[in-house]
């Protein structure tokens, strides 16, 4: 490639790069003004007061530990059930012979395709019945199965090869330790990537958490960002960058920890 | 340790949706035998092996163990050790956990377990990679910790899915001493899959010939090399090939057009031939002398020399349609020489052009 056209395109990977980092560093810098500031000059990148005030407020105004729990918690249960359930599916799908596995496979996959609001009334109406609502259970169940996690699974089974399960079978491994002592760790990478995906879109959710829970003791960090922002609980903008601020914290930090395993995975699954 | 176990196949098939990988297969191997299942790749050996493992289900007929229904036993009723041609290691276990795991999971003595492990270790030459994971090992290690992870159980039958063919040629032939080695020693049934003859004879007590998911021929490496059953045995085993002609019995003499092969049938075999019937005379390529041409000799030209070192190869051309493979240790022959061929009647091999069948 000629040099020109190298940096022709460096040049645009890197407003590539600005878009989207922009308003991350917009949300960073709005999180330090003062709410006149950010009326005045809401684009200016480098506050010219920079002040902590915001998280102060926060500090006093909200149990900002008790919402990162509760959403640390919800993200928790779930990814944890969403990997073992995942798991488990997957290793059917993968081991066993059972009449209609290749349509009941397509079916499940096809559901990744059928958009959220669409499943959410019936959801709500299910959770509604079962007394779920406004609780922890009713935010997590409908969350414990996945198709993406099933079709990942199953493509990372398909990696490992027969023998190894063969050789266990005719050594009169059980089942179960098949799967805890030799699938699990085998999968480890895949896991660990596939979680962190699973636990920050969990941490992530706000439609449904807004659906179920009204009991604000039980609010996660999306919700309560909500307040912020909404003709309910004002328009304060800087309080809600600096709650924003905060709520990034645990998927970067995540994202960081197991960089390495995420983007390995994108590139092997072709999920992208 | 128990001794072996006998393993019988009572017209047993295997169907693969409608085609038929194993035809009504009977085989029987006895306690404590070291059977080697030799055939071209897609033969059916390995599938007979996953049936008798109980890794294939059965499309009809009886595997039987010790005259007992096996597709009815447990893996543990069974205890059968297997090897597999990828080795199939535990990644995420070292070689000492990987000899272990079976024997920790089935609640076998901490004592017992560490005994039994560096026993292994030391036969098969593994200590100093005891703590090392499959994927820092060599090929010879990571077969050598298969075979390992078989022998620990101390099963009465072992089963071995062409574990060699993924090593050097070198290590392989230290491994069949190995493996010759675990079968003097524990005297278990062993049932070994192979495509490669060399690897058959220097195993088998005796060799079951495979195609087309069929037996046959199950006899000693000598009988299956020396008197082979069929046309596919005796062309299958034998390196250089065996040398085959069709010919036509004219007067208790075998012809090919003008040229004398046999001038008494009836020396070689009791068969009774039809006049004019069409055979296939059959020779082993060791089993013919190159000599000075002579009126009564079928003569030939030499066209080509291999010097193997140990032995020469010569190709002599009889006819233009005509040449055969012939093995010497006489180096004084040269291309271009006119030689007088002499066949060694003893072993002289005839078989039926219809169905392939020996004559002798």
């Amino acid at each position: 490639m000629s040099k020109s056209k190298t940096l022709g395109w460096h040049l645009f990977l890197i407003v590539i790069c600005l878009i989207a980092v922009l308003p991350v560093v917009f949300m960073l810098s709005n999180s330090f003004k003062t709410l006149r500031e950010s009326y005045h000059s809401i684009l200016q990148l480098i506050p010219l007061h920079p002040t902590l005030s915001n998280y102060k407020t926060l500090m006093q105004e909200v149990n900002l530990f008790g919402l990162i729990w509760n959403t640390f918690f919800m993200a928790t249960l779930v990814t944890f059930g969403k990997i073992f359930s995942s798991m488990l599916a997957a290793s059917a799908f993968q081991y066993y012979d059972f009449r209609w596995k290749k349509t009941l496979y397509f079916i499940f996959v096809a559901t990744i395709f059928v958009p959220f609001t669409t499943i959410m009334i019936p959801n709500y109406l299910v959770i509604a019945k079962l007394n779920l609502l406004n609780t922890v259970v009713g935010v997590v169940l409908p969350q414990l199965c996945d198709a993406t996690g099933i079709m990942l699974f199953t493509k990372a089974l398909e990696k490992i090869p027969a023998s190894l399960l063969e050789v266990a079978a005719i050594d009169g491994i059980p089942r179960w330790r098949i799967f805890v002592n030799l699938l699990i760790p085998m999968l480890r990478p895949n896991i660990i990537s596939i979680g962190a995906m699973f636990f920050i879109n969990s941490w992530n959710e706000y439609v449904w958490p807004t659906l179920i829970l009204k009991d604000k003791n039980s609010f996660t960090l999306p919700l309560a960002l909500q307040n912020y922002i909404s003709s309910e609980g004002g328009t304060n903008f800087p309080l809600a960058m600096a709650l924003s601020s905060i709520m990034i914290v645990v998927p970067l930090v995540i994202y960081i920890l197991f960089q390495r395993f995420i983007l390995n995975s994108i590139s092997s699954t072709g999920l992208k | 340790m128990e001794n072996g176990i006998k393993i019988e196949l009572k017209a047993v098939s295997k169907n693969f949706k409608k085609t038929k990988i194993i035809k009504e297969m009977d085989l029987l191997v006895n306690p404590g035998e070291f059977l080697v299942l030799l055939g071209p790749s897609g033969c059916g050996k390995s599938t007979t092996l996953r049936m008798i493992a109980g890794l294939e289900s059965v499309s009809a007929g009886e595997v039987l163990f010790d005259g007992k229904n096996a597709q009815k036993m447990t893996s543990l009723q069974k205890n059968i050790a297997m090897v597999f041609q990828d080795y199939a290691l535990y990644p995420n276990m070292t070689v000492s956990q990987n000899l272990e795991y079976a024997l920790k999971v089935h609640k076998v003595e901490v004592d017992v377990r560490k005994q039994r492990i560096n026993k292994i270790l030391k036969t098969l030459d593994l200590i100093k990679v005891a703590n090392n994971y499959p994927s820092q090992l060599s090929g010879g290690q990571k077969q050598r910790t298969a075979l390992g992870r078989g022998m620990i159980k101390q099963s009465r039958l072992f089963l071995l899915d062409e574990p060699l063919s993924n090593i050097d040629v070198q290590l392989r032939e230290k491994a069949r001493d190995e493996i010759q080695y675990i079968h003097q020693q524990n005297q278990q049934t062993i049932i070994y899959v192979t495509h490669d003859q060399t690897e058959a004879m220097a195993l088998g007590d005796r060799i079951a010939v495979m195609d087309n998911g069929k037996i046959q021929m199950v006899a000693t490496p000598d009988e299956i090399y020396n008197h082979p059953r069929n046309l596919f045995v005796a062309k299958f085993i034998g390196s250089p090939q065996i040398n085959l002609i069709a010919a036509k019995v004219n007067n208790n003499c075998l012809n090919k057009g003008k040229l004398q092969l046999v001038n008494d049938l009836k020396q070689i075999t009791a068969y009774q031939f039809q006049e004019e019937e069409e055979i296939y005379f059959g020779i082993r390529p060791e089993n013919i002398q190159l000599t000075a041409p002579k009126k009564e000799h079928v003569v030939g030209i030499v066209t080509q020399i291999t010097d193997y070192g140990r032995y020469q190869q010569i190709i002599v051309e009889i006819a233009t349609d005509l040449t055969l493979k012939v093995i010497s240790n006489d180096t004084t022959t040269q291309v271009g020489d006119e030689v007088g061929v002499v066949f060694n009647t003893d072993k002289i091999l005839l078989f039926d052009t219809q169905n392939g069948m020996n004559l002798n």
